[in-house]
């Protein structure tokens, strides 16, 4: 739904943190976990999307990564991960102590060497 | 050519980094908690349909004796909502996206600057109607509550987790039809409460006035606890 302003603020963000570098990106890699409710294939069109307006971007992966969602059980002290959106722990314990999968961030960026 | 056939030229350097994309979002809702520091911001979502304006033209009524209460209320286009709110005397304000899907904070922010909210104790921003993207946005509320109605059918929290997620307060909307529907609030209940353990739940009928008095009172103890907690640390 809103895949263009989110690749938009992927390239504005790294514009303004690597200012000398920005050129130079090759690949840009993007964690998404799942609670941030992001499609990758949406992100990948939202970015040829952005490329016609920017061509300049063409060059440039997009990798969107999955991360599954993991809860912490206060009762067993571990973590544990929440399938079908089902919060609660094998030992019958719920938990909203969300510990992965609300991330929405750049996790890794690839450069061409100077 | 596809871009993984794509060999970069020369070596390559790598940067690993957490560089949050929601960051501008969540330093704007930081900038609009500071800003109300008085006022209780009620976050309520939706699909489109579920009655929430309905629900602030009644709740309006309902507390215009015991609080001073605001609305901004999205929508993709049109002020018809604002209208029907100012109707019933609602201080009230249209924020249109412009066929957006979600309200965020700068919208809000900006929001600020066009309504008065001198000695207001309470403000609802009544979302876009969408169970999906207004989940991710924190608008600088402090509690979200998130209304379904009973034509909706009881599958939707597991459907739209992450809304019911990051809601307190589940209010069953249309609650007058529930005979006429095939919708249980405890199938509806149990599931939300298997997202989210802590949600609370509250069935109305805007029109009828069942389960108005739970909602209000629900309302006022979080603007008194507000108010109490403010006192605390002053």
């Amino acid at each position: 739904m809103h895949e263009i302003s989110i690749v938009r603020n992927v390239f504005e963000t790294l514009q303004e943190t690597y200012p000398d570098k920005f050129e130079r990106i090759t690949k840009v890699q993007i964690e998404a976990g799942l609670l941030s409710n992001i499609q990758p294939i949406l992100i990948q069109n939202a970015f040829e999307a952005l490329i016609m307006e920017e061509p300049q971007l063409a060059d440039i992966e997009l990798e969107v990564l999955l991360l599954p969602i993991i809860a912490h059980c206060a009762a067993c002290d571990k973590d544990f991960e929440v399938n079908r959106h089902k919060f609660v722990c094998d030992c019958g314990t719920p938990s909203k102590n969300i510990v992965q999968g609300e991330e929405l961030q750049i996790s890794r960026i690839e450069f061409l060497e100077n | 050519m596809p871009k993984s056939n794509r060999m970069p030229v020369g070596s390559v350097q790598c940067d690993n980094t957490t560089l949050n994309l929601l960051k501008a979002n969540d330093f704007v809702a930081k900038a609009i908690r500071d800003r109300l520091p008085d006022v209780v911001v009620i976050n309520v979502c939706s699909s489109p349909g579920s009655g929430k304006t309905t629900l602030m033209q009644e709740t309006g009524k309902r507390l215009s004796d015991k609080l001073n209460m605001a609305v901004l209320v999205g929508d993709p286009e049109t002020d018809r909502d604002a209208i029907r709110m100012k109707e019933v005397g609602i201080n009230a304000l249209q924020i249109v996206t412009g066929g957006m899907c979600h309200i965020e904070a700068q919208m809000i922010l900006q929001a600020l600057d066009h309504i008065d909210l001198t000695g207001v104790d309470l403000l609802f921003i009544e979302n876009v109607g969408n169970l999906v993207c207004p989940a991710a946005f924190d608008l600088g509320e402090d509690i979200r509550v998130t209304v379904l109605a009973a034509t909706e059918g009881d599958d939707k929290p597991k459907k739209y987790p992450r809304m019911f997620l990051t809601s307190e307060l589940m209010v069953v909307s249309k609650a007058d039809l529930l005979p006429y529907v095939p919708f249980s609030v405890e199938a509806a209940t149990q599931d939300a409460r298997e997202v989210n353990p802590t949600i609370e739940v509250i069935s109305i009928s805007s029109l009828k006035g069942d389960g108005m008095d739970d909602w209000c009172n629900w309302l006022l103890a979080k603007v008194d606890e507000k108010k109490k907690a403010k006192l605390a640390t002053a």
